[in-house]
């Protein structure tokens, strides 16, 4: 009797012990540190790239959805990714090395062809590579002023204070955390590789991510505008455009950058070659398209035949050239890209980016998630 | 006294000597006290009167429960989320771009407008001016209203509309999918401003009625017009009680006539109707003095009370009927009947009275009510049925034709309840506790499927029929809506309610709701947030995500609708759209939530449970899920030990008790069968059932005790048994029958689940007592003994 009365009173102490330490609780994981929940909804839930890895399908999406898909977009599965956050680009520079990119600055890196990712880097690393460039920029600055001429102190003096300025910007942005996003990512082989994203943010590593380097100081982007799509076109020019029409391009791999002449001061949401030596199609919003034949020195409008926002582009086997967008927009061209046939799906459901399949049939993928379509893009 | 055998009195009972004494003082008084009951008649039937409905959402809710308990602290921040109607305007042919339909639409959009009751500031529909299209330019934003400068009804204008519409995003929600109809939105106030008066619903639901839906539908033959919002289900529900009169009508015609066939006799029809009308009154009379109102439940009492009164009224009716045949004057006649059936009748009302009570223990108001203004009915019964029916009767006697009624029976008219009395013989007996083993055994099988809850879809107090229901439904397969939400608060400190903190924590509630089965849809200020922080980047999706930087989730909620953020911006309620509210849905969903606060605990916010009228939902199913059991259990335990104590044997409770078992579990499979569930509606009709039920067994026990203590065998004092006081419960099970068969086709759907379970248990309880009680009396009851043990009472001490 006694010894059950002492039992229950030490049950019941442990009880109340545990509820006291049940209290503070698990608080949640910040979305940067929480692997993405596993769910069946994956494939429908908004999409925002797909791409080859070899004859693996990978898209990304939303609270850090990766699925790929072995038998052309029939099944998916859901790959184990480090973080929750919505990612918004992937690329395969190889069948099995790929690098995706999101909000908080995330960089994944996945080296067996898509099934799991592992974190490189983030909006907290992102911000100190930008403090620490601008930090060693003013020190550099100091010196310079410290030995220079007195013909040349009023251009340091001008230079220091505007990279002083970065600094504290720099630094006042790192207090809100990693809320910046990056849009796009292009990798030019399982080693070099770039990432560009809002306010300017643009980043490349030469060790295939395992260091990044701020790459902002490479453009003119004074005002710091997003930079919304990075790509390269055949013949080797890379280009980057991105919010008011800006546009960069690099014929030596992304080290050094010239601005281009913009045809349009609205954003450029994408930026894709059509298999043509140096010949590059622009997009953005409202159906604006244009197109260039001498790398981008001169453009020509083009007819999108659509108000709606043109967001994503794919290219076929065939040479066909596809582009979608908002309000379930398809452009088909079949002369790289010098007219389109324009269509809006009967979803209306925004699109985001695509591919061509081997028996000719579609995958899009945007705010449904994954459809499939015939290659004009109706839904079968 | 005259009859010296009804002297020794019914030995087997607590007080004998009580009985000689209260009929005493009763009928020596007669006039006194008949003079008294009619003014106490008038003073109570002018209260009656008196009584208001009180149809407030509060009582019916389990105030106690923690989830109600939040919801009405934060009720003043939930306001502006839930009191609203939608009006879907619906062409018949073709869409709705064309001129008439937009002429119809806009000419109902300011009849709305001017509504009393209506927030004109929040009202929406394609023709108000807060409406607009937005497009991305490059400058910027651009917009305007839905509705084109310089609209005339032409082409060209509808196809500009068209083309607003599209942009402005509000197909789905103002615009159906397929472009045959649109809605007027018009949040409603609680309170009136310019008034002061808070909103009448059943007027405001009527001048829906008639100025938008008969108004509207006479001037364009080519809408329908459908209306839904909580203050249209109210007034409908409001005035689907009206309905009541005529069921009160036709109930007492139909008893009028059933008794009538039955008694042959003018009188012993009207007073047994007379006093269960004066009961009534008393009831009503004496809930309003006790400040009670009537309620869409508490409403149906009345009902019961008329019928449990003439079911005492007939026994009595019967009784004297006997009496005079024997000789007696009406005097002598009402004298004996008190005195036979005083005992019995108030130990069957007081067990009514105490099946009743125990529902006090379901913490829900509108129940406690209901348990309240039926204990307080069947009180009354036991005067006016006990006491002012036979005092009536003792004046007015009864007609010839009603004695000759009685007497009159042969070996014909007998011969139904000698084939009867086979029930008790001993190879019938057998055979039919075999089908009452089965009949438990059937009853327990298909039992299992009965639910918790509403199972019907839309408004489960309404039929699946009704105009509001079919609304309803057209409403919730044109528009990306439903009906069943849940509303989870979420508290932080003051002005931290859009903290990233908490919006990141309800996000990630969120998705975990969305992969939770039973889960439509979920909304909230971050699905706001996502939304407008991907439209100020220029539509880009690649921007629908949660802001990390603070200035920036401020300025993508700066417009979010009110109900989602409270002034001090410490309270944001987490909306969970549902597929349905049966029971499995909602405990599968409440328990995801618990599992997910009990995992993800903070300071900065806390999640509580529920508001909506899913959450409403949910905590009155655990309410009623854990009162059910300890309801049933009380209620047979003091119908049992009632027993007991009036017939002082374990053998002659289970002989009453088990064939209300048998109806009890049988009603349970019926309402699993007929899919209703256990709510706030059918819990009481368990209780009542049981209470109801045991007054056919007491009255069939006492008299077969009776008989077989006379010496009769079984069968024979069953006979006996069966041609007076069988007779009676026959036909009292079936004026109670009738007596809420009615409900049955009440336009709200609980009163009729009540009807036909009432009904349902009523008759099988008679069954039960007539078929099954003489059986188990066979195996169960020693005659012998019995004679021998009412020798011993009867030997003077």
């Amino acid at each position: 009797m006694r010894q059950g009365l002492k039992n229950l009173v030490i049950r019941f102490t442990a009880c109340a012990a545990l509820s006291i330490v049940a209290v503070p609780g698990f608080a949640l994981q910040d979305v940067l540190e929480s692997k993405a929940m596993t769910t069946e909804k994956a494939p429908s839930s908004l999409l925002l790239d797909v791409v080859k890895a070899g004859n693996r399908l990978v898209a990304v999406g939303e609270r850090g959805h990766i699925i790929f898909s072995d038998n052309q977009g029939k099944t998916w599965r859901q790959a184990s990714v480090p973080v929750s956050v919505t990612l918004t680009a992937v690329h395969f520079p190889s069948q099995t090395q790929g690098w995706a990119v999101g909000h908080g600055a995330v960089i994944l890196h996945s080296a067996d062809a898509g099934e799991t990712w592992e974190k490189q880097f983030d909006g907290n690393v992102a911000n100190e590579v930008v403090i620490g460039a601008a930090q060693r920029n003013v020190a550099a600055l100091e010196k310079a002023l410290d030995s220079a001429s007195d013909d040349k102190k009023s251009k340091l003096e001008a230079a220091l204070d505007e990279a002083n300025f970065a600094l504290d910007d720099a630094k006042a942005d790192s207090e809100a955390g990693a809320s910046k996003p990056l849009l796009d990512v292009w990798f030019k082989n399982d080693k070099e590789g770039f990432v560009v994203g809002a306010y300017g943010f643009f980043f490349s590593t030469k060790d295939g991510g395992s260091t990044w380097e701020n790459a902002a100081p490479r453009i003119a982007n004074p005002d710091r505008f997003h930079l919304n799509a990075m790509n390269q076109v055949t013949g080797g020019a890379v280009f980057i455009a991105g919010e008011a029409g800006v546009l960069f391009r690099s014929v030596d791999g992304g080290e050094n950058w010239v601005t281009l002449e913009s045809p349009y001061e609205g954003s450029l949401f994408g930026v894709a070659g059509n298999g043509n030596v140096n010949e590059v199609t622009i997009y953005g919003l409202r159906g604006h398209l244009f197109r260039s034949v001498d790398m981008g020195d001169s453009w020509s409008g083009v007819d999108s035949g659509t108000e709606s926002s043109l967001m994503g582009s794919f290219a076929s086997s065939d040479g066909s050239m596809y582009v979608v967008g908002n309000s379930g927009t398809i452009l088909v061209s079949g002369n790289a890209g010098e007219s389109f046939k324009s269509r809006v799906r009967e979803d209306r459901v925004s699109l985001m980016s695509g591919i061509m399949l081997e028996d000719d049939s579609l995958i899009l993928v945007g705010e449904n998630g994954v459809v499939i379509a015939d290659s004009q893009g109706r839904s079968k | 006294m005259s009859n010296p055998k009804h002297d020794k009195g019914e030995h087997f009972l607590l007080t004998p000597k009580a009985e000689p004494f209260m009929e005493r003082v009763i009928f020596n008084n007669r006039f006194i006290i008949l003079v008294a009951f009619f003014f106490l008649t008038i003073f109570l039937g002018y209260n009656a009167a008196q009584i208001k409905p009180d149809a407030s959402f509060e009582r019916l809710i389990p105030l106690e429960h923690p989830f109600i308990v939040n919801m009405l602290k934060n009720r003043e921040d939930l306001e502006n989320l839930g009191n609203s109607i939608r009006i879907a305007v619906a062409v018949k042919d073709g869409d709705i771009f064309n001129e008439q339909y937009m002429e119809t639409l806009r000419q109902i959009t300011d009849e709305v407008f001017y509504l009393p009751g209506v927030d004109r500031s929040g009202m929406k529909s394609i023709w108000t001016p807060n409406v607009r299209w937005v497009e991305v330019t490059e400058q910027g934003f651009q917009g305007g209203p839905v509705i084109p400068d310089g609209y005339n009804g032409s082409r060209d204008s509808l196809e500009k509309l068209r083309q607003n519409i599209l942009k402005s995003g509000q197909v789905g929600s103002l615009v159906s999918d397929n472009f045959k109809s649109a809605i007027i939105y018009a949040p409603l106030f609680e309170i009136n401003p310019e008034t002061n008066e808070p909103l009448d619903y059943k007027a405001f639901s009527s001048v829906l009625e008639e100025k938008v839906r008969t108004k509207y539908l006479a001037q364009n033959p080519n809408v329908n017009i459908h209306i839904i919002g909580f203050a249209k289900k109210v007034g409908d529900l409001i005035a689907g009680i009206s309905s009541i009169a005529l069921f009160a009508i036709v109930t007492i015609t139909m008893t009028l006539i059933f008794l009538v066939l039955y008694s042959r006799c003018v009188i012993s029809t009207l007073v047994p109707v007379l006093t269960s009308i004066i009961a009534v009154f008393w009831q009503l009379g004496i809930l309003n003095l006790l400040g009670y109102g009537l309620d869409p439940y508490s409403v149906l009492v009345p009902f019961l009370v008329f019928a449990i009164g003439i079911s005492h009224g007939v026994q009595i009716v019967n009784q004297v009927a006997l009496e005079v045949g024997k000789g007696f004057d009406s005097l002598t006649a009402a004298r004996l009947a008190f005195r036979q059936l005083y005992i019995p009748g108030m130990l069957a009302l007081i067990s009514d009275a105490i099946g009743f009570l125990t529902l006090l223990f379901i913490k829900v108001d509108v129940i406690r009510d209901l348990a309240v203004a039926a204990g307080v009915g069947v009180a009354v019964i036991i005067i006016t049925n006990l006491v002012l029916h036979p005092l009536i009767v003792s004046y007015v006697g009864i007609t010839k034709s009603g004695v000759a009624h009685v007497q009159n029976h042969n070996d014909k008219t007998d011969r139904k309840w000698r084939i009867m009395s086979f029930f008790a013989h001993p190879s019938v007996a057998p055979i039919s506790i075999m089908i009452a083993i089965l009949g438990f055994g059937l009853g327990i099988y298909y039992q299992k499927d009965l639910k918790i809850g509403d199972l019907d879809a839309g408004a489960p107090e309404l039929r699946a029929d009704s105009r509001y229901n079919l609304d309803n439904k057209y409403v919730i397969s044109n528009y990306s809506t439903s009906a069943d939400i849940l509303v989870i608060m979420v508290e932080t400190p003051d002005e931290k309610c859009s903290s990233y903190k908490v919006m990141d924590a309800m996000d990630r509630m969120q998705w975990v709701l969305e992969n939770t089965e039973g889960v439509e849809s979920t909304a909230s200020l971050v699905t706001v947030s996502k939304h407008v922080t991907k439209a100020l980047n220029e539509g880009n999706l690649k921007w629908f995500e949660l802001p990390r930087n603070q200035s920036i989730i401020n300025s993508s909620i700066q417009r979010a609708p009110s109900g989602l953020i409270n002034t001090r911006c410490s309270m944001t309620p987490l909306l969970v759209f549902l597929k349905d509210h049966k029971a499995e849905t909602l405990t599968h969903v409440v328990n995801v939530i618990q599992g997910f606060v009990a995992e993800n605990t903070s300071d900065d916010y806390r999640f509580l449970l529920a508001a909506g009228n899913a959450g409403v939902e949910a905590a009155t199913n655990e309410v009623i899920s854990k009162a059910k059991d300890m309801m049933l259990a009380f209620v047979y335990a003091v119908v049992s030990i009632l027993c007991f104590i009036t017939f002082r044997s374990i053998r002659a409770v289970i002989c009453i008790v088990t064939p209300l078992g048998l109806t009890s579990v049988l009603c349970e499979a019926l309402m699993a069968q007929l899919g209703i569930g256990v709510k706030v509606a059918t819990l009481p009709v368990i209780a009542l059932g049981v209470g109801i039920g045991v007054d056919y067994g007491i009255y069939i026990y006492t008299k077969l005790e009776h008989m077989l203590i006379e010496g009769k065998p079984l069968q024979e004092a069953y006979f006996q048994t069966l041609m007076s006081t069988g007779k009676a419960v026959s036909f009292t099970g079936l004026t109670l029958g009738l007596g809420v068969f009615t409900w049955i086709f009440s336009p709200i759907k609980f009163q009729a689940d009540m009807g036909v379970l009432l009904f349902f248990m009523f008759i099988w309880n008679m069954i039960g007592a007539i078929w099954l009680l003489p059986a188990m009396a066979r195996f169960l009851l020693r005659p012998d003994k019995m004679v021998e043990k009412a020798r011993k009472a009867a030997k003077p001490v």
